[in-house]
């Protein structure tokens, strides 16, 4: 038989099983643990790198260091922006549960690394350009994704039938998404106060590789802690949205 | 994909492209007002107004910078290597601001063109670089101005 041909229908399947929320209970139970694990593991190796092995930038000093915990957490808030949208976009064409699952659980998340690296960015700022806070393009960009990350949030919150507001939330959703590029483009678009970007440019990384690898490290960790938290969330949500199931009722009986 | 399916996906295509074209339109409009900064280059290029804000971004000239006769008041000269503009702030500059470094200061322009600044901020670029460089950028930096042909980009 041929290999890929099984991955490819390995794959094809788990994202089915996957669709189902009473499928997603049971992977999850398995797959939480290991994105938890890989989280600890690659963001302690990624900070001890990052705080104790990168050499300090020549302008900078060792206050550059704060870059390991801002460009990941925005790096994330975008990131996790896009599956949000893509998943709100599943939901409403193909009607999928698991899909507004995905988005709904993805959004506080989100908000929660856009208002890490509005911070942290905050924190840099005040020693570096000498303010906490400017109204340029990129600064402003990344506070509207805050806000809205909070309306798909209330507006959720807003209607008592589910069915309505995972369909309203999730155009809100996929209608947003139009903010990512802007953000991204903002420091070329238009003159800012904010540096242009290090590590996505033309020319490859503005970095030597000792400065870089912890950045990725760190990254690919915080992501994994998306999926953590993202997974965590989603169980309850399943658990919450099936309570008239017969395989939750089962599963509450076992337990009592 | 059923019918059904390939309408909302047409829908949701029709929507998010006429939000993004309005958000372009809308920041089109709004060009002048996103832009953080003029250059030099633009304060002369146009027709700047005596006691209006503007915020001018370009990098510290090479011995531009000396302190007037009041001991507290900085005065130095911002660059883009075409055109400048002397810039005099009373106050604590930021610790980035060197010469070759690019800073950004807030403030009225005076008829002759010398701005009073309220506000200086330092602006960095992409680049990290390792200390054990940290000579040669700075020599980099405050000699950028001596090669440039034209109007640099910081």
């Amino acid at each position: 038989m041929n290999p890929f041909k099984s991955i490819w229908n390995f794959l094809y399947i788990s994202f089915h099983r996957l669709g189902s929320p009473r499928e997603f209970y049971t992977i999850s139970a398995y797959a939480t643990p290991v994105f938890g694990l890989l989280f600890l593991g690659l963001s302690t190796y990624g900070a001890y790198l990052g705080l104790f092995v990168a050499p300090a930038d020549y302008q900078q000093g060792d206050s550059f260091r704060i870059i390991y915990v801002h460009v990941p957490a925005a790096w994330l808030s975008l990131f996790i922006y896009v599956v949000m949208a893509c998943a709100s976009a599943i939901g409403l064409i193909w009607r999928m549960k698991m899909a507004f699952v995905v988005a709904l659980c993805s959004a506080p998340i989100g908000a929660a690394f856009t208002f890490l690296a509005l911070a942290t960015g905050s924190l840099w700022g005040a020693p570096i350009w000498g303010t906490w806070w400017e109204w340029d393009a990129r600064l402003t960009s990344e506070l509207i994704l805050l806000f809205l990350y909070s309306g798909v949030m209330a507006l959720y919150y807003a209607f008592d039938d589910r069915r309505t507001a995972e369909r309203a939330t999730a155009m809100l959703a996929v209608v947003g998404v139009v903010i990512v590029p802007i953000i991204h483009y903002s420091v070329e678009w238009w003159s800012s106060l904010h540096q242009g970007a290090t590590v996505f440019r033309e020319g490859g990384p503005a970095m030597p590789a000792n400065m870089l690898t912890p950045l990725l490290l760190m990254a690919l960790g915080f992501t994994f802690f998306y999926g953590y938290c993202l997974f965590h969330r989603a169980r309850n949500m399943v658990l919450h949205n099936e309570r008239n199931s017969s395989w939750v009722r089962e599963m509450i009986n076992e337990l009592e | 994909m059923s019918p059904t399916q390939k309408k909302r996906l047409k829908i949701i295509g029709l929507i998010v492209t006429g939000v993004a074209i309005a958000a372009f339109f809308a920041l089109r409009a709004f060009q002048a007002n996103i832009e953080y900064f003029l250059t030099p280059a633009e304060i002369s290029a146009g027709e700047f107004e005596p006691g209006v804000s503007y915020r001018i971004a370009g990098l510290v000239q090479k011995g531009s910078v000396s302190t007037l006769a009041d001991g507290v008041t900085h005065q130095f000269t911002i660059t883009d290597c075409v055109d400048d503009v002397v810039v005099q702030y009373t106050g604590i500059l930021p610790d980035l601001f060197r010469e070759g470094q690019a800073i950004v200061s807030l403030g009225k322009l005076n008829a002759d063109k010398l701005m009073i600044a309220s506000q200086v901020l330092a602006k960095h670029d992409e680049n990290y670089v390792p200390t054990e460089a940290a000579d040669a950028m700075m020599l980099a930096q405050a000699s950028k101005c001596d090669n440039a042909e034209g109007p640099i980009s910081y």
